[in-house]
């Protein structure tokens, strides 16, 4: 152990938290203890992560397992905004899932793996090399797993069972392409710009792009990338709101996080560009934008649609990265962020719809703007966002991700990737918009007595669970009028890697 | 460029917000065209009080009010197309509750095809904006003008079409040009009056900007692009003027006939292009395009006021329920007459100025080309490149065509005429079908309409009276404020109005427009004495073809190829690969054993019993006989002649014995002769995969 101790702090933290929740059996009894535990956890690691970001010193040894390989922490930019993101959401989540919870059974179980995953995760955002975020990943894999079937009927533990088999052929596929960068380069920390240097590879140039390939469709499948999306519209409808928000909004950019560790720290843009797996790259993202948009497009659960939309938007990013482009680069990076906020901000006022109303497809939802006109407020903002209209969030990330495309040199996908995106963004205002314009005009015809019977009118969620909603759409579209300092710092991450 | 016209410009610079940051400018044309904005929110607005008194959720309608003012008003003041993009979607999203307004079945499908054009538009256009910023390196639309000219010298003419292409679909959308115009018909009638005076007469006014800006400055002197405009406004004109002399609703009528005047005003913008192509300048088609917007927006807030005191009334549009409802209301009829007169341009009125200069600048154009400034341009072109361009400079230089295209404007001049005296006379001048309905009419006269609510209808209806009496004095002034937009010099010589040559214009649209009045309106369209609507109901672009391809086809194709590829694809590769991998395993799992079968059910069949070779016992029997007669022998000369009958006893015999060993040894041997085979075999099959394997690697290298 040696370096800067604050860098493990915020990753054992919740960790210990989480497994308190779990063993502790006074919890079970005492609600507003186990309550009091979770959000001192959250916000506690909320704090140290932020002080871990803060803090000058940035590198943290955790052992040395061989000569070549230890378990290694660092923070850089991209470490920094993963984490910033994670550690964010992650406690409005939390604070929303106080009430939320309580409609559902056995909230220690939730609680403590919900806690022990944002340990993995700040730890997945830390990992200094690829042997660290591939132990991590795992572990991520087998922790985020109770979420997904907490609900434990027998549909929740076919999907978590489809969420670990994904997960671990994916992770499978990838570790073969670990396998083979450890036979060319022993040292697989992560470098801005790449580790590889052609002559090391001279001779091997097929099996490497086979490898990276491998790594690409591998950890793609996280980010819910075609040919291996298939685990994210079964897993997310089945797990409690709050932890679909988190599985949607953060998990899946763990996906996109591994893809930016390996393609630009590892592989190196400058190795793949040009190469066949660039253009399968784009292919595969560009198919999963359309495949996803137009899927959700067709779904009438809402909590499915919302899974299919995540899996059309993270192949925005993925489309992005894949581009090895600098401006495309600032774009996929701005809608990790973006996307995120929105998802959550989605998946939580699809949790209160169901948590008010126990409504869950879309046809049920006309006239929902005279229940809760500001949650349905929210959603419409931030659909606004998804759709990509300025002056919000989403509007600027597509910006940059067509400059991107347009200034890349990658032949007819430069201008079909754009007119791609802008087709999906049609479909997105086609799957979102239509509840709005149903729950705020449910015709002159729509009988209010149904509702009044329920006594559901004018019935918004308690503040626990509207104020995060409240703060993930404000930060949506805020960020979208000012996004200079974002910005800026990801053009000072594209510059180191490109 | 603001220059030009000798103006001062206030520029506002926002950096920062939405990535670019916001470039406002306060300069002649996006000055009046604020102060339009302006009276007409205030206007309508003053309006909605009376007209939305009724009506709940006024919270909702007044916020989107006044954000659409803001957006509209931004729209008006950008001065790049990024800061134009962002208030155009603002505007687009906020005018939805407008049309939704009221939640009826036809308002929510009206308010479906808004939001669905408004979306799409805004895509299209925010790829051509892409294209665009790709190309250019710039938005702003100052630097607009010498960036294209530099991408058309680096031959970037095409990308600069497809780009101008995507930005023309966008802002047609808006603007009601054909094909796009589906929106305006069906949205106009259905949202509050003050807020259809608004979506009729300044919001498509934003998709002319827009197309102002891509055609004067991206396309300024191209004749291709003057084309593809000029050809669009001829069509939308017709289009919009025929629709509305079918209609039978009021609301409807005005909406398509808004349509017809976007396509005026589309004919100046694309005129500006022909006559700058030409080498001329465009002046007379730039001001005419800019006094007939001002123009339109002032007509459009007085008629749809007039429609929406109509309808505060009687809740109905229909022209036979309300027939006769005007009569005995000198006010509305005075205000709804100066609209009436106005559009359809009668001398006197400022549509009469404005449609002037746009006919007036056709046939500057036309007489240009005979005299052959265009045609020798032309040539010039045509021999430099393709077919096409040849095409376009023939299309271009062709006399025909343009008297063509003036007669049309006539025509279409004429038809205006007529709806609006068809509308005039069935509310204001013709009674009621029914005698007591007209006398409830009647008695409305003093109370249909407040104070406030006449008195700012009266306002516009003034003006448009004054700029039509005194053109010189106002429109000239409007119009060399405007023409720096266009990019367009100052007239080089005065338009005298009202001198006979350009009286005759107009007063041949009147003439047709009354006889179409006379010979179609009051005979083929009416029935029974009441306005019938013949449009064929089926002939509806929307209807026929829009909606069939994108709510039908597109996601029914896509959507079941997408959930094959999403649901089967892996389980599909699963079961394959599942199937093949153990079909391939248990083969291999029975390769040696499977030989071993098949040689045995093959060339060495186990036989199932014992096998007499008849032959093979010969040498036993023939041994044993020797050995039984030698033993017989031997025990005759021991016993004698007693013993040798109970010798011969088969049991005694050493035949079977010998057969049986026989058998034996034959067995074994053969035994060992299949086995060295089998050996042999494999051995031979190793030797076959040997060389096969040897072959192989003698072919790679």
């Amino acid at each position: 152990m040696e370096g800067n101790m604050m860098l493990i702090l915020p990753v054992l933290f919740p960790i210990l938290m989480g497994i308190a929740v779990l063993a502790g059996k006074g919890f079970r009894r005492n609600r507003k203890a186990l309550i009091g535990a979770v959000l001192a956890g959250l916000a506690g690691s909320g704090v140290l992560t932020g002080a871990a970001l803060a803090g000058g010193g940035d590198w943290f040894r955790l052992w040395q397992l061989t000569e070549h390989t230890a378990v290694e922490f660092q923070i850089d930019g991209v470490s920094r905004l993963f984490a910033a993101l994670t550690a964010a959401v992650w406690l409005l989540a939390g604070i929303y899932s106080v009430v939320y919870m309580t409609h559902e059974e056995d909230e220690c179980r939730f609680f403590g793996f919900y806690l022990i995953v944002l340990g993995v995760l700040i730890a997945l955002d830390f990992s200094a090399n690829l042997i660290t975020f591939y132990v991590c990943y795992e572990m991520m894999t087998l922790t985020s797993l109770p979420l997904v079937l907490h609900e434990r009927t027998r549909e929740a533990v076919m999907a978590g069972l489809k969420y670990l088999f994904y997960s671990v052929a994916g992770a499978f596929l990838a570790l073969f392409g670990i396998f083979f960068l450890t036979t060319v380069c022993q040292d697989l920390t992560f470098t801005p710009g790449g580790i590889l240097d052609p002559a090391a590879i001279a001779g091997k140039e097929g099996l490497f792009l086979a490898a990276v390939c491998c790594m690409v469709i591998g950890f793609g499948t996280k980010a819910g990338m075609f040919p291996l999306h298939g685990w994210l519209p079964t897993a997310h409808p089945v797990a409690p709101a709050p932890a679909s928000a988190v599985l949607s909004g953060v998990i899946t950019k763990s996906g996109v996080l591994a893809l930016v560790r390996v393609v630009y720290y590892i592989a190196g843009p400058d190795l793949l560009r040009g190469t066949w797996v660039q253009s399968l790259w784009i292919v595969l993202t560009l198919l999963t934008v359309f495949m996803g948009s137009m899927l959700a497009y067709k779904e009438p659960v809402m909590k499915k649609r919302l899974a299919y939309s995540t899996v059309s938007q993270v192949s925005y990013v993925l489309f992005g990265l894949s581009l090895l482009e600098p401006t495309a680069f600032v774009g996929a990076l701005s809608h990790v962020v973006f996307h995120s906020l929105v998802k959550n901000a989605l998946f939580l006022t699809a949790g209160a719809i169901i948590f008010r109303t126990g409504w869950t497809r879309v046809s049920q939802m006309r006239g929902l703007g005279k229940v809760m006109p500001v949650t349905l407020g929210c959603y419409t903002l931030v659909s606004l966002t998804l759709v990509g209209i300025p002056p919000t969030s989403g509007f600027i990330s597509k910006w940059y991700l067509a400059q991107g495309a347009l200034a890349s040199r990658t032949g007819a996908f430069s201008w079909i990737g754009p007119v791609i995106l802008l087709i999906s963004a049609l479909l997105t205002a086609g799957y979102l918009l239509p509840l709005t314009i149903d729950g705020y005009f449910p015709g002159a015809d729509f009988d209010e007595a149904k509702l009044q019977e329920r006594s559901l009118l004018g019935k918004e969620p308690s503040l626990w669970m509207l104020v995060p909603i409240l703060i993930l759409t404000l930060g949506a579209v805020l960020l979208g009028c000012f996004p200079g300092p974002l910005l800026h710092g990801l053009e000072t991450i594209a510059q180191s890697v490109l | 460029m603001a220059e030009l016209a000798g103006q001062k410009a206030a520029d506002i610079l926002i950096p920062g917000i939405c990535g670019f940051g916001l470039h406002l400018r306060l300069d002649g044309f996006r000055l009046i065209y604020t102060l339009i904005a302006v009276l007409m929110w205030s206007v309508s607005g003053v309006f909605s009080r009376e007209y939305m008194a009724h009506y709940q959720k006024r919270v909702r309608y007044y916020v989107f009010f006044w954000i659409t003012f803001l957006a509209t008003a931004g729209v008006f003041l950008s001065e790049d197309l990024y800061t134009t993009f962002i208030f155009f979607e603002v505007m687009s999203f906020t005018s939805y509750v407008w049309v939704a307004f009221d939640e009826k079945k036809e308002s929510l499908r009206a308010a479906e095809t808004y939001l669905a054009v408004a979306v799409i538009g805004g895509m299209v256009m925010l790829m051509g904006l892409f294209v665009l910023y790709d190309l250019l390196g710039t938005l702003d639309m100052d630097q607009l003008p010498a960036a294209a000219a530099a991408a058309a010298r680096q031959g970037y003419q095409a990308r600069l079409y497809g780009a101008g292409a995507l930005l023309l679909v966008g802002f047609g959308a808006k603007a009601g040009c054909f094909p796009l115009h589906i929106w305006l018909p069906k949205a106009h009638p259905v949202a509050p009056a003050p807020a259809s005076a608004l979506l009729s007469g300044i919001l498509t006014k934003t998709g002319i900007f827009g197309i102002i800006v891509v055609s004067c400055r991206l396309f300024g002197a191209d004749a291709a692009w003057g084309l593809l405009i000029t050809g669009l406004g001829l069509i939308t004109m017709f289009l919009g003027a025929l629709l509305a002399v079918f209609s039978i609703n009021l609301k409807r009528t005005l909406a398509c006939s808004s349509v017809s005047q976007i396509g005026f005003i589309l004919v100046g913008v694309g005129m500006c292009g022909m006559l700058a192509s030409a080498g001329a300048n465009p002046s007379m088609a730039a001001r005419g395009a800019f006094l007939h917007m001002v123009n339109h927006s002032l007509f459009k807030l007085v008629l749809f006021l007039c429609a929406g005191a109509v309808f505060m009334n009687l809740h109905q549009l229909d022209l036979n329920q309300i027939r006769g409802f005007g009569r005995k209301k000198p006010l509305l009829a005075g205000c709804f007459l100066m609209g009436a007169l106005g559009i359809s341009g009668i001398p006197g009125w400022s549509g009469y100025v404005s449609k002037t200069l746009l006919h007036e600048s056709i046939v500057e154009y036309r007489e240009l080309i005979a005299e052959g400034a265009a045609g020798a341009a032309g040539a010039a072109k045509a021999e430099a490149v393709s077919a096409a361009a040849e095409t376009i400079s023939r299309l271009a230089g062709n006399p025909v065509l343009w008297t063509a295209a003036e007669w049309i404007f006539l025509i279409t001049g004429g038809m205006t005429v007529s709806y609006m005296l068809k509308l005039f006379f069935a509310i204001f001048v013709e009674r009621n079908e029914d005698a007591k309905r007209q006398a409830e009419f009647d008695a409305m006269s003093g109370r249909y309409m407040k104070g406030a609510s006449g008195f700012v209808l009266a306002i516009p209806a003034g003006l448009i009276l004054i700029l039509g009496m005194l053109p010189d004095l106002t429109m000239n002034r409007l119009a060399d404020l405007g023409q720096g937009f266009f990019l367009a010099g100052g007239m080089e010589h005065a338009v005298h109005y009202f001198g006979l040559a350009n009286l005759k214009g107009g007063l041949i649209s009147i003439g047709i427009g009354i006889l179409l009045y006379l010979l179609v309106i009051r005979t083929w369209l009416m029935a029974d004495k009441q306005y019938a609507d013949r449009w064929p109901k089926k002939l509806d672009l929307e209807e026929l073809i829009y909606r069939p391809i994108l709510q039908v086809l597109l996601p029914g194709v896509f959507g079941a190829v997408f959930g094959l590829l999403d649901q089967y694809l892996i389980s599909t590769l699963v079961t394959v690969f599942l199937a093949v991998s153990a079909v391939v395993c248990r083969s291999m799992d029975h390769l040696a054993d499977g030989i071993i079968l098949l040689a045995r059910r093959t060339t060495h069949r186990q036989a199932k019993e014992p096998v007499h070779h008849a032959e093979s016992d010969r040498l036993a029997r023939w041994l044993g006989r020797r050995l039984d007669s030698l033993a017989r022998l031997r025990i005759w000369r021991k016993d004698g002649e007693k013993a040798a009958g109970r010798a011969s006893t088969a049991s005694s015999s050493r035949i079977p014995g010998l057969v049986r060993l026989e058998e034996a040894v034959l067995r074994n041997g053969r035994l060992v002769e299949e086995s060295f085979s089998f050996g042999l075999m494999l051995f031979c099959i190793g030797l076959c995969l040997t060389l096969g394997y040897l072959l192989l690697e003698f072919i790679r290298f």
